[in-house]
């Protein structure tokens, strides 16, 4: 078990690591070779039926944009279990969290398969609970849980709202299946139910994707261990809300309402978040904040919802993905190395870690959008998309244009700044790290190097299907390429590079500037959060301390009053007592015995409610009792008076033997007065009489008494009815009855005898 | 005189309850006492009353005479009058070991089960 | 068919007597969890027969209905009868390790079978005043399982607890007085046919609202719960587990069955208030549970809640929010007395329930984490586990009729469910033991794991199964949901007539 291993070096991570490292790796594999038949725009479709019942099957669709997630994270996912394997591999946890690593991700697989929107959300919740024990993992710090916790209640509440909004979607448009949602664009979005829906949708896809102003929970999941952050902010987690916008696009996109929330959302976290990502100096930290940018600009162009601009979305999505992950990875390996993470402390890593340093700068220049990487083709198509909008323009490029000059500065300060000038003193003396730790960043930095000089071959894979899915048109055309003219696109590059160097030039007083003015912002999210989290703690003490007070008399009051109000009031509303009340015919015959009778007990009962005297108040009850007593026998109840009789005596008997060791029952000089209870007694009295009065209007059916009058003796052989109703109609009453009172016996038996044992319980108590 | 009746249930209810509804617990099992009686009653008077013709078949008949009262609220209520000593024993005894062991009747302040100080 | 109905009744009370004729050896223990499996099988054949023949009914005696007691399980009683067993089972086995030999002594196992007497009886019995003297059989038993071995903290639970039922018992008695006096039978089968002819419907609406709050006691709904926070977590582990399991269950199982047979004559009304009530017990239950910081109070606090979202679905009266009810209760009662049990293991191992003075289980304990993981995300309704689907169904059902408020709060009390399932799992397991201490399932002796931990990890492999093919419960809770809406073949079992017209199913077919 994990306890043990910790002693023994495991290789790669034992069985649980080579496992880890093989399922991603198979399903990549399986992957590729379905990419052909994708790239022809062919859509698979496959499914089972799970819950038929409620319209519920685990069913699949694989076109473009599913298949580029998949690859994404199935090969990220081999990448970093192979990297974790060596990370963490002797972690005395390791097996755990190679098992929540693998529930992760077969939730986002199966999230980005799904066909069916409920099974959708069945995995989108298993990422949820999944990353919630990864951002945990290093359970023993109380920021890792605090960050948990945020991670989990911000999702899990976008999750609910997703919920809602798939249900509400699935009923508008008769089924979950997204291949018959996606195709009623038209009808779905005329429908009175469209913005309820979309906002639903919207608040699940900006929580999950960290989207302004969710934002504040992504950069605090940096608790988690690396391998773990590369793989949640690269290809998986965070870009599960992006999936849902574009997945949703065809259904529920394409409408004013869609283009500004996302645009705008969109580019303002992009920026923000850039901005940021300048204040930081813990490196893990600035590409936690990049990633929110590039989320935002994803959001963004999913928003803008062109053509152009859909492929642009796609395009950025691969191309991030690539640089962002190979990133990660590489300030694991100087972190693992160097013992720290601070961008002011590294410097001149080159020269002892030649291999970091050129997949970190491979990748940071991706990241920079300088050719000839992916990340240039990335950020030229961005800004072509962004140019040729008719509406929002503006606003689209510009937030394009300000994110990508604040990276370009980023990826100087993050990947080549660390790398270059004269190695300064670490924590740890800096050497180069493990194959199986390089073999992710050198593999990711190579594609990107790889799709920058050829990038037919991933529009052809990956982003004309992809396109092809998120427009909701497959005869788009998609035509990527490195360069070829001097255009508007091509210029607004160059500008950014110049921005950008400029912005690096001035990083340092910028971050100190920007510093202050955060300082003096009183809007934080982050403590935000605390307060909404306190004020749920005050609010739940709150009502707790009022409703379950502790205070017995206090429940037992709310008890009667809800019983009198609620009886009460729908008298009222049911006009239950509608009826005429024969006052003659109910005083006529009546004797001055049943008057007596029925003054003693009226009288007996307020004079035990009222008397500070224990005697008087038994004596009362036993007045009482041989009064109601009397009222069996006078109508026709002999049997019935007799055991009231004993029972009464009993009664009596066994309160008067208590009270010799009960105190009295009031405190001296305090007598027992209480106006409202009083109110509220003769309140339930008056219901109760009411409502028995008004169920005693008319004849009773007397069916069941009739026929046990009439079988009582030929079929049962009792001339005492009464009995015969004991013994034989209704014997398993009688049965019960006896065994409530040996229960109650055993029960008092038991409570008279186990608390002799009163003081070594105690004992036990303080020890368990 | 089942009108009369069911105000006498109803006037045994209302000190039933505000006896329930006193800080001290014995006065909640006097409370009780007066409400099962009050129950049972409403039980017995719900079968409608039929004065002086007790539910018996003579010696020799197969069926009643005429007219005798309704047996089955007898036999709910004999039912019910057993169960509800069984009950009111048990409640007793508690009251009665509770006051040994926490060395009070008031109820509020028995606050061992839910104490004060959790509630910040 | 009558031996069958009666044998969730013969088996326990035969096996208390056994239990406590023995209760001073070993054998006692023994005995009681040999009875508890001769009544899940038991349940099992009745299960068997139900789903074979619709509704199955015994005449007691047999003297014909309505005149005498009848025994009557539907889908819904033979789930219950079923749950019971399983639940009994696992606490029996449980108790092997949780009991000590000194309550043993004082009657433990007796009063647990009469305990499950007593809810079978509740669950299985056609009858009104029956039901009511099942009722008070089982609170019987509960009232001296509930002071076993007579702690001061359990004697002051005790009173509340006792206290608040008696008052719900006495009303409930009165209850079914007056509706006897309206239509002169105590049969349900029968009063369902009853009540359609009393003339006064607003009298009838409102000894409909006395019984609501009498079962609304048992139930522990909003606002009359305080029982059951006051005393859940002061009795043996094995004891809160079992009451936490079944006993709320009853009240709303008593709940179901009068709102869907008897009262059904003024639902826009009685409905209604159930609808509030429901928001009420939903919200309240689970604000209580972020307040608490002891790991059974904050799970009797959210027993509270969870009663909310069945009656939730009692309240929308629809086939799927019936469907949803009756999925609730069945994954409720396995979860939430899981919960429990996992509770008590963490106090066993870690020192306490009271969250600031344990932690650690996590790294020490992994085996109980996943297994306090299991029922806590399912209580807290995350996918794929079984309260995902419970939840899914009742919200689907309330946004099917526009219900928008009410399908926010039932999702909204889910996410402060997992706020404080989370707060549970942060202290007691992420968080180190503040002592240092290093809490270790091997601490305890082999027999004593075995059999703790056996009945919390089937318990848990269940909920696991009912939430990765929920497709057979579902149907199992639609055919239910079907009898409930359209008592026709109920009330023709029971009274043995032919009623005209079309089954429940076929009916609730036509309807859609």
């Amino acid at each position: 078990m994990a306890e043990a291993a910790g002693e023994v070096p495991r290789v790669a991570g034992g069985p649980a690591g080579w496992i880890s490292i093989l399922i991603p790796a198979a399903i990549f594999v399986w992957l590729v070779q379905l990419v052909p038949a994708i790239s022809l725009g062919e859509v698979i479709l496959w499914a089972y039926d799970w819950v038929p019942s409620l319209d519920i099957r685990l069913s699949v669709i694989l076109d473009g944009l599913s298949l580029t997630f998949a690859l994404l994270i199935s090969g990220i996912g081999a990448l970093v279990t192979l990297y974790s394997a060596k990370y963490l591999g002797n972690h005395p946890e390791y097996p755990r969290f190679v098992l929540y690593l693998m529930a992760f991700m077969f939730g986002m697989l199966g999230l980005v398969l799904a066909d069916n929107l409920i099974a959708l959300f069945v995995f989108w919740e298993v990422t949820t609970i999944s990353s919630y024990l990864l951002i945990g993992f290093n359970s023993d710090e109380a920021k890792s849980r605090r960050s948990a916790l945020q991670a989990l209640l911000v999702t899990g509440t976008g999750g609910l709202a997703l919920l809602a909004g798939i249900i509400m979607l699935g009923n508008v448009a008769g089924s979950f299946e997204l291949s018959v949602i996606l195709s009623q664009g038209d009808m779905i979005r005329a429908h009175p139910l469209y913005v309820p829906i979309v906002i639903l949708f919207l608040a699940g896809a900006f929580t999950k994707s960290a989207q302004f102003p969710f934002h504040f929970w992504l950069p605090n999941a940096m608790a988690a261990p690396t391998p773990v952050s590369a793989y949640l902010h690269s290809a998986t987690m965070v870009k599960a809300g992006v999936f849902l916008m574009a997945r949703m696009n065809p259904a529920i996109g394409g409408t004013d309402l869609w283009f500004w929330t996302l645009t705008i959302a969109g580019g303002f976290t992009a920026v923000f978040a850039s901005i940021l990502a300048m204040r930081q100096t813990d490196i893990k930290q600035v590409l936690a904040y990049t990633t929110l940018m590039a989320l935002g600009t994803l959001t963004l162009f999913i928003g803008a919802g062109t053509s152009d601009a859909i492929k642009a979305m796609m395009l950025f999505l691969v191309v991030h993905s690539l640089y962002k992950a190979a990133l990660f990875l590489m300030i694991g390996i100087v972190d693992h190395a160097t013992g720290t993470r601070e961008a002011e402390v590294l410097r001149g890593l080159g020269r002892k870690m030649p291999v970091t340093a050129v997949a970190a700068v491979v990748a940071a220049v991706s990241m920079a959008g300088i050719p000839p990487l992916v990340g240039f083709i990335g950020k030229e198509f961005l800004y072509k998309a962004g140019l040729e909008l008719d509406q929002g323009m503006f606003w689209v490029t510009g937030a394009a244009f300000a994110a990508s000059a604040l990276m370009f500065a980023v990826a100087g300060i993050v990947a080549l700044r660390p790398f270059f000038g004269k190695l300064a003193e670490t924590p740890k003396p800096a050497h180069e790290g493990p194959v199986m730790m390089l073999t992710g960043p050198l593999v990711l930095a190579g594609l990107s190097l790889y799709f920058g000089l050829f990038p037919d071959t991933i529009e052809a894979w990956l982003v004309a299907p992809g396109t092809w899915a998120v427009y909701g048109d497959p005869t788009v055309s998609v035509d990527l390429y490195l360069f070829r003219e001097v255009n508007a696109a091509f210029i607004l590059s160059l500008v950014t590079f110049a921005t950008g160097a400029v912005i690096y030039a001035i990083h340092r007083p910028l971050r100190n500037w920007l510093g202050r003015i955060f300082e003096a912002n009183p809007i934080k999210f982050d403590p935000g959060w605390d307060r909404v989290l306190d004020g749920l703690k005050a609010l739940a003490a709150w009502q707790t301390r009022h409703l379950q007070s502790g205070v017995l008399q206090r429940y037992l009051f709310t008890v009667f009053a809800t019983l009198g109000v609620a009886v009460g009031l729908t008298i009222w509303a049911r006009d239950a007592l509608a009826f005429d009340l024969d006052l003659s015919s109910e005083l006529d015959g009546l004797l001055f015995k049943h008057w007596a009778v029925l003054i003693f007990v009226a009288a007996g009962a307020i004079l035990t409610a009222l008397t500070s005297s224990r005697m008087t108040a038994i004596v009362c009850l036993g007045v009482v009792g041989i009064g109601v007593a009397l009222i069996f026998i006078m109508f026709s109840a002999p049997d019935v008076a007799i055991t009231q009789l004993l029972v009464e005596t009993l009664v009596v008997v066994l309160v008067a033997v208590a009270m010799l060791k009960l105190p009295h029952l009031d405190l001296p000089g305090r007598r027992d007065k209480r106006p409202w209870h009083g109110v509220l007694s003769i309140g339930v009295g008056v219901v109760s009489s009411a409502v028995l009065i008004a169920v005693m209007q008319g004849d009773i059916d007397r069916r069941l008494t009739d026929y046990f009058e009439i079988t009582s003796w030929p079929e049962a052989y009792g001339r005492n009815i009464v009995n015969v109703i004991l013994v034989d109609f209704r014997a398993l009453d009688t049965f019960g009855e006896i065994a409530v009172v040996v229960v109650a016996a055993l029960a008092a038996y038991a409570l008279l005898r186990g608390t002799h044992y009163k003081k070594p319980v105690a004992a036990k108590e303080d020890e368990a | 005189m089942e009108l009369l009746i069911s105000v006498m249930v109803g006037v045994m209810i209302a000190t039933g309850t505000y006896l329930m509804l006193a800080r001290n617990v014995l006065r909640f099992i006097f409370g009780l006492i007066l409400i099962s009686n009050a129950a049972n009653l409403m039980i017995f008077v719900a079968g409608r009353l039929t004065p002086e013709s007790p539910p018996l078949i003579p010696d020799g008949a197969d069926v009643p005479p005429d007219i005798v009262a309704n047996a089955l609220p007898q036999a709910l209520v004999l039912t019910a009058i057993v169960i509800g000593f069984g009950l009111f024993a048990f409640a007793l005894t508690l009251v009665y070991r509770g006051y040994q062991s926490m060395g009070t009747l008031m109820s509020d302040e028995m606050r061992l089960a839910e104490p004060e100080e959790d509630r910040q | 068919m009558s031996w069958l109905l009666a044998a969730p009744l013969i088996i326990p009370f035969a096996t208390a007597v056994l239990a406590f004729l023995f209760r001073n050896g070993p054998e006692g223990r023994w005995i009681s969890v040999m009875g508890s499996a001769a009544l899940l099988i038991a349940s099992g054949l009745l299960m068997q027969a139900v789903l074979a023949e619709g509704v199955v009914a015994g005449q007691m005696g047999n003297w014909p209905a309505p005149f005498g007691i009848t025994l009557v399980a539907d889908l819904l009683s033979a789930v219950m009868v079923v749950i019971t067993g399983i639940t009994g089972l696992a606490v029996a086995v449980y108790a092997l390790a949780d009991i000590e030999e000194r309550l043993e002594k004082l009657g433990y196992h007796a009063l647990f079978q009469v305990l499950l007497a007593g809810v079978c009886g509740a669950f299985l019995t056609g009858d009104l005043f029956n039901l009511y003297v099942w009722f008070e059989v089982m609170l019987i038993a509960s009232f001296g399982l509930l002071i076993l071995g007579g702690r001061r903290q359990q004697l002051d639970a005790g009173i509340k607890y006792v206290t608040i039922n008696l008052v719900s018992t006495i009303l409930f008695l009165a209850g079914i007085g007056l509706l006897y006096g309206m239509t002169g039978t105590l049969n349900l089968a029968d009063l369902h046919l009853a009540v359609q002819e009393v003339e006064n419907k607003g009298l009838l609406t409102v000894v409909a609202v006395m019984f609501m709050v009498a079962f609304g006691v048992k139930a522990a709904v909003f606002p009359l719960f305080f029982w059951l926070p006051a005393s859940y977590h002061t009795p043996s582990v094995a004891v809160s587990a079992i009451f936490a399991g079944l006993l709320t269950k009853v009240g709303v199982y008593a709940l179901i069955r009068m709102f869907t047979l008897v009262f059904t004559e003024d639902v826009d009304y009685t409905h209604t208030i159930l609808l509030w009530v429901a928001g009420f017990t939903m919200v309240t239950g689970v604000l209580g549970a972020a307040a608490m910081n002891d790991f059974r109070r904050i799970l009797s606090f959210h027993i509270v809640s969870q009663i909310g979202y069945m009656i939730l679905g009692l309240a929308l009266y629809t086939p799927l929010a019936l469907v949803g009810a009756v999925f609730y209760l069945v994954h409720h009662i396995i979860v939430k007395a899981n919960l429990f049990l996992v509770a008590g293991v963490a106090r066993r191992i870690a020192g306490s329930t009271e969250l600031s003075a344990i932690g650690g289980l996590y790294k020490t304990a992994p085996v109980l984490g996943l297994l306090f993981l299991i029922p806590a995300f399912s209580l807290a309704g995350f996918p794929p586990l079984s309260g995902f689907w419970a939840k899914y169904i009742l919200v689907k059902a309330s946004l099917d009729l526009e219900l928008w408020l009410v399908a926010g709060v039932a999702l909204v009390v889910g996410l402060l469910t997992i706020y404080s399932m989370t707060k549970i799992w942060g202290n007691a397991f992420w968080k180190p033991h503040p002592a240092g201490m290093q809490p270790k399932l091997g601490s305890l002796s082999g027999r004593d794991r075995a059999s703790l931990i056996l009945p919390i990890a089937s318990l848990a492999i269940l909920t696991c199964v009912i939430g990765l093919f929920p497709e057979p419960f579902v149907q199992f809770a639609e055919r239910a949901a079907a009898q409930l809406l359209d008592p026709v073949d109920y009330v023709a079992t029971v009274l043995g007539t032919e009623v005209e017209g079309a089954t429940g199913l076929a009916q609730l077919e036509g309807i859609e």
